[in-house]
């Protein structure tokens, strides 16, 4: 089930996968800024960080022989969804844990 | 400990056994970077000391230094802050008094047996008052003991502390993971001759003692850093807490997997690891979107600015470190090739810098902040260009280090590992290539650095606010 990564395709795998940590935090990073200062011009920034994202998780797939096993096409698409969905649910738990020293409405906006 | 300028009269009978720990744990500090720098200079000239201090000697010394320099500065945080948590005086003050000695007594006895008599024939008396001989965990096993009997003693100040006065959640985190910290290391004790069951437990220590339980004991710490140094709301930071140990805990434990992939282990655990280890990125992520949510909501005014700028340093540290350094090799089809060579070094320095020693001087400056007096310590402070270029010096050191193992461990993974297959020949291949002596160079050339930022680093503890005269700034708690 595991095949390992081709000598050619070392540096992909490691690049690729540090740019997966690094566009995930610049993601939460532009999306809860966005969200703080109210500027949503940073919100089409955040999902750029995400694109990055994206493509990160599918160059680190292919490099790394992902594709070719059912669990680890699962594990891709678990960090994607994951990687998406986690600064809107942390966003939530900051605004629940906050809720009663903050009568801010910007807070409370939709997500 | 009575000098100019020093008060502590102040400070109650928790915080002057931390002072202790404080002291202990710079000196062995100092020792984890000595015997850094000597086993570095050993691979640039193998026959340095060879003999007399071996390679072998040294890097025992210098990871086991680390170990108990961080056991020290955790503990001494704790008591610390526990008169103040709990709001009466530490259960046992005599008990714990007595323990430190006895710890450090040990640690002392160890140190000297490990520089004065370092080997001994394979039995079971060397096993038991020489060295175990297995890695990182080299302690005979009389100081095996000893360090749980420490620890439980340590566990019964604070959880009888926390009972007698009130149990904060702090408190209440702080004391189970002290369960934890005490039980798992037990682990680590457990001899057999099949290598492979021996690896499983010996990784119970390595990942879920240093990885899982310190990295709560960070939580609990920071949170209490949080609430002195920037005024934050307890009932914030402690709900955060939960949410950090619940997510750490949630993709951490079974991250454990990514150690199991090469020692013997059943298929399943490239499964477990590689499904974990692909979640352990989400309490970072976690951990981004708070801190800036916190910052749009504060304004970062600060009693104490280098306990602070260490705060701070702990959260970017944390994330480089574990997160994009770890995340880098963890998936088992390139850590096949990565395990063990200088690229696991790379990413052991910047981690365990970044997220335990950092956090540890941070709570040496709000500690000094009370020792000299409460005095002020935020922006303006006089001599202030000492903490800033030890910070400096320090990080810089680190990064040169890390940048230059990670160019050798690229080098081993690729030569000894994928060309030559994990040889013998490969090894040595690998181990007398341009690009592997090269970063070795550079390594040691961040060491001189982090060494003169060590250096700075004590000198601006002893004498860190002795000239200031203004009070400490107060900030409101929300």
């Amino acid at each position: 089930m595991l095949e390992p990564v081709k000598l050619a395709n070392f540096f992909i795998v490691f690049f690729s996968a540090a740019s997966v940590i690094l566009f995930g935090a610049s993601y939460a990073l532009l999306f809860a800024w966005s969200r703080v200062k109210s500027r949503p011009r940073l919100m089409m920034l955040a999902y750029a960080a995400y694109a990055g994202l994206f493509i990160s998780v599918i160059t680190l797939a292919f490099a790394a022989n992902l594709f070719h096993n059912g669990f680890w096409t699962f594990i891709v698409s678990l960090m994607l969804i994951g990687y998406l969905a986690a600064p809107h649910a942390i966003w939530h738990l900051c605004v629940g844990t906050h809720a009663d020293e903050h009568g801010d409405a910007q807070l409370k906006a939709p997500i | 400990m009575a000098a100019i300028g020093i008060s502590t009269a102040t400070m109650n009978g928790g915080q002057k056994l931390a002072m202790k720990y404080f002291t202990v744990a710079i000196a062995l500090f100092g020792a984890q970077v000595l015997f850094g720098l000597l086993a570095g200079l050993q691979y640039l000239y193998p026959d340095f000391l060879y003999g007399i201090l071996d390679f072998s000697i040294n890097r025992m010394l210098h990871i086991n230094a680390m170990v108990v320099w961080l056991l020290f500065g955790f503990i001494g945080s704790v008591y610390w802050m526990l008169e103040e948590e709990a709001g009466v005086p530490v259960v046992g003050i005599g008990l714990a008094n007595l323990i430190f000695w006895i710890f450090t007594l040990a640690v002392v006895v160890v140190v000297l047996v490990f520089l004065l008599v370092q080997v001994g024939p394979g039995e079971q008396k060397s096993i038991w008052l020489i060295t175990e001989g297995r890695e990182y965990i080299e302690a005979p096993r009389w100081a095996d003991i000893g360090i749980v009997v420490c620890v439980l003693a340590f566990f019964y100040n604070v959880s009888a502390t926390f009972a007698k006065g009130k149990f904060t959640n702090i408190g209440g985190v702080l004391v189970m993971d002290l369960v934890a910290l005490a039980g798992i290391y037990l682990a680590g004790m457990y001899y057999t001759p099949n290598i492979s069951m021996d690896q499983h437990w010996w990784w119970w220590v390595i990942h879920l003692w240093v990885e899982a339980t310190w990295e709560v004991l960070v939580g609990c710490l920071m949170a209490y850093g949080l609430i002195k140094t920037m005024g934050v709301r307890r009932k914030i930071v402690e709900t955060w807490l939960y949410i950090e140990v619940a997510l750490m805990f949630g993709s951490g434990i079974l991250g454990l997997g990514h150690h199991y992939f090469w020692i013997g282990t059943p298929e399943y655990w490239f499964t477990i690891g590689g499904f974990f280890s692909a979640l352990e990125p989400i309490p970072l992520v976690a951990m981004v979107v708070h801190a800036v949510f916190d910052a749009g909501h504060h304004k970062l005014k600060s009693t104490n600015n280098p306990a602070l700028a260490w705060i701070i340093a702990q959260a970017f540290g944390n994330f480089f470190g574990a997160g994009v350094w770890g995340f880098m090799h963890t998936l088992p089809q390139i850590n096949l090739y990565t395990h063990g060579t200088q690229w696991t070094a790379s990413h052991g320095h910047l981690a365990f810098f970044g997220a335990y020693a950092t956090m540890v001087i941070a709570f040496l400056y709000i500690a000094l902040q009370k020792w000299r007096g409460d005095v002020y310590m935020s922006s303006n402070l006089v001599g202030a260009w000492k903490w800033k270029w030890a910070i400096f010096l320090l990080h810089a050191g680190m990064i040169t280090m890390v940048m230059a193992l990670l160019i050798s461990g690229y080098e081993q993974s690729q030569i000894e590992r994928a060309i030559e297959g994990s040889t013998w020949m490969g090894y040595f291949t690998a181990q007398e290539h341009r690009w592997f002596m090269q970063g070795m160079f550079w390594r040691q050339i961040g060491g001189w650095i982090f060494a003169a930022g060590f250096v700075l680093l004590a000198w601006d503890l002893l004498t860190i606010g002795k000239r200031e005269t203004r009070p400490a700034l107060q900030v409101q708690a929300e």
